[in-house]
């Protein structure tokens, strides 16, 4: 109660009264907090109480490794060799990664696999959800049949595309050659350096596109129906409602899907690891792989540090190029 | 711009019938407004119009021809819906372009520049022509949306309770407005609501509809005076008609048969009670400000009549009652004309 040009209170002696008696009515009805109880603790410190273990256990398994990494990026530690001198080296690790071929072979696979995999799966992903949205009798069920794949176990999957991959008994390869009359042994799919990283592709598109499909079934759902009736009034074309109301109404949601997607594969691991390993050669050595081969094979410690840094520093900066972008078309 | 006309039209959904065998005419150029209460297939009537629903039974015709059997787009409609259904994502410009830009209306861009600055200015938005619709206030947005049905000519334009989301000043300001636009352009319009003003102000003919039925329809000025029933009397006026059984007050006119007495204000002499006799008790007089409600007690019944600003009466009073060529319905509550 203060007045904003001069600062002086202007409360009269009554209206203060008033207040202060309402206040002590207010002190005498609220119950003693937990705080209070609790010997004398204030609010906040409770709170705190609350939330550090979650933040203890942020701190150890985050925070702490992350810059534990970023220092040893800056040496020649090997994690195999404790007792010797760790010595500082600057930047070298990190113009080294950036000289090598080979890492860049790794990026080259995982962009390959990035783009491929997002392409596909949005395609398909998409297409699935627009279909489902029709509402046809028994939606529910097929929506729920295409769900299976992504409520399996990466590792589940990995080991059980491996079977379907074998040339012998595989049902994959007996399936497309008896489409396409090439004799099953000539389909390695795994083990050919021309199939083995459209062999990860089709694994992860198979598992990862009922979740595209999800977010965009969301994306269509969200859209009112007497839009497009009053689009259909307008004597506006299935062909002509779908450019200019379905997809532009469902974009925030494809680019979400797309972004949770990308940042996903980017650091594929488990699948890959399982299916191929890496091969053959290094053809489906996708970055993570590298990194695991640096770190727990060759015991490149800061060498693979620095290759953890400069991926983190990747994906974290081209997310956040791409969230700019989805908030705009989110906002227009 | 042509007549549009409703045949024996019948539609369910499920168990419930939401139009029971509907006959009605909207003339070339006429303004119908359809007023009934929620569920009683108003919204549903238009949807038949514009081919959203397809009838059980009956026929559509629109300027003659049978469009029972056509799609939405072929029917040459335009319907403006309660919600504010702009398309999200295009500016005002491109919404009220949108309708223009069918391949089968083969306009030039040029031509469709011109008609959309015309309607801008009708519906008094063209200072806005290029912001995003989701940037308008709900006002402008029903004025865009109104404005994307006005942009064509059709046949006829529907219009499903188009003011109804807007605050009470703005609808009366678009009220009035829409009364001007359709006769500057004299275009067909079938027009639903539950807002007795709304029907009252803006109509050529008022429908009355209950229950999927057509109750009544005529001008405003029918409606009001010769209802039909108890149901069509009791849907107009402010405050509402006071329904009285017969025999509660002295009614030396009413006709033979009479069961009940429909009251409205100017229907109710009603003066302070002198030398003893009296007819009720004022029970509260509530100030609007430019008018006054009378509460009246009236033996056990409650009576609202509208009295004049200083009016004299206060609670407690004792007054006498007299009717002054009031309603009179029958035991089935349809009006007897006396």
């Amino acid at each position: 109660m203060q007045d904003m040009t001069s600062g002086k209170p202007v409360v009269t002696d009554t209206t203060s009264t008033i207040l202060d008696r309402a206040a002590e009515a207010a002190a005498r009805a609220t119950p003693d907090t937990l705080a209070k109880k609790v010997r004398g603790l204030s609010d906040r410190m409770v709170a705190w109480i609350f939330i550090a273990p979650t933040i203890v256990l942020l701190l150890a398994i985050n925070i702490f490794p992350l810059i534990w990494a970023i220092q040893l990026s800056f040496t020649n530690y090997r994690a195999n060799r404790p007792n010797e001198e760790i010595k500082n080296v600057g930047l070298q690790n990190y113009s080294r990664i950036l000289n090598d071929a080979d890492t860049w072979m790794a990026m080259q696979a995982t962009a390959h696999f990035v783009f491929w995999t997002i392409l596909l799966q949005t395609l398909i992903g998409f297409s699935l959800a627009y279909l489902i949205d029709r509402k046809f009798r028994g939606h529910a069920f097929w929506t729920t049949i295409i769900l299976v794949p992504m409520m399996l176990s990466p590792a589940v999957v990995g080991n059980f595309w491996r079977f379907l991959y074998e040339p012998q008994i595989g049902l994959f390869t007996y399936i497309v050659s008896f489409f396409t009359g090439i004799p099953t042994t000539d389909i390695l799919m795994l083990s050919s350096v021309k199939l083995a990283p459209w062999a990860i592709i089709i694994v992860d598109t198979w598992m990862w596109t009922p979740y595209v499909m999800l977010i965009c079934l969301a994306g269509l759902r969200s859209i009112p129906d007497y839009i497009y009736e009053a689009a259909e009034v307008d004597r506006a074309s299935n062909w002509r409602q779908f450019w200019s109301i379905t997809l532009p109404m469902a974009l925030p949601f494809i680019m979400l899907a797309v972004l949770f997607r990308g940042i996903e594969n980017f650091k594929m691991f488990d699948m890959v690891n399982l299916l191929t390993g890496g091969g053959p050669g290094s053809t489906t050595e996708v970055a993570s792989i590298t990194l695991k081969r640096e770190a727990f094979e060759k015991w490149r410690t800061g060498f693979s540090s620095a290759f953890a840094i400069i991926l983190f520093v990747a994906v974290f900066g081209l997310a956040n190029i791409y969230v700019k972008v989805l908030n705009r078309v989110k906002s227009r | 711009m042509a007549d549009v006309s409703l045949r024996n039209v019948s539609k369910a959904f499920g168990d419930t019938q939401a139009i029971d065998d509907l006959n009605v005419t909207i003339k070339d150029g006429e303004f119908v407004v359809l007023l009934g209460p929620t569920g009683a297939g108003k919204t549903t009537t238009l949807r038949l119009i514009a081919g959203l629903e397809r009838p059980d039974n009956g026929s559509i015709l629109i300027g003659g021809r049978d469009v029972t059997k056509l799609e939405p787009a072929m029917r040459d409609v335009a319907f403006v819906f309660q919600q504010y259904s702009l398309y999200p994502h295009l500016t005002v410009y491109e919404n009220l372009a949108f309708p223009l830009r069918s391949p089968s209306r083969n306009f030039t861009e040029d031509q469709i520049k011109a008609r959309v600055a015309e309607i801008a200015k009708l519906v008094r938005i063209d200072h806005k022509l290029e912001n995003k619709s989701t940037k308008l206030s709900g006002g402008e947005m029903q004025r865009v949306a109104i404005g994307r049905a006005l942009v064509r000519k059709p046949s006829i334009y529907l219009m499903d309770e188009p003011l109804s989301s807007l605050d009470a000043k703005l609808r009366g300001d678009l009220r009035l407005e829409l009364k001007r636009i359709q006769s500057e352009l004299f275009s067909t319009l079938l027009y639903v609501t539950h807002d007795q003003i709304e029907a009252m102000t803006m109509a050529d003919r008022i429908g009355i509809l209950a229950e999927g039925r057509l109750v009544q329809i005529g001008t405003p000025r029918e409606i009001y005076t010769q209802p039909a029933n108890l149901h069509v009397a009791a849907r107009l006026g402010q405050p509402a008609i006071n329904i009285l059984p017969a025999g509660l007050l002295p009614a030396d006119a009413a006709p033979a048969g009479t069961k009940t007495i429909g009251a409205r204000t100017e229907h109710l002499t009603i003066e302070k009670a002198t030398n003893g006799h009296a007819d009720g008790t004022v029970d509260w007089v509530e100030h609007l400000g430019d008018q006054n409600h009378l509460h009246v007690t009236v033996k056990d019944r409650k009576l609202v009549t509208l009295a004049e600003p200083d009016t004299a009466f206060a609670k407690g009073d004792t007054v006498t009652i007299r009717f002054n060529e009031p309603l009179y319905f029958d035991g089935a509550g349809n009006r007897i004309a006396g």
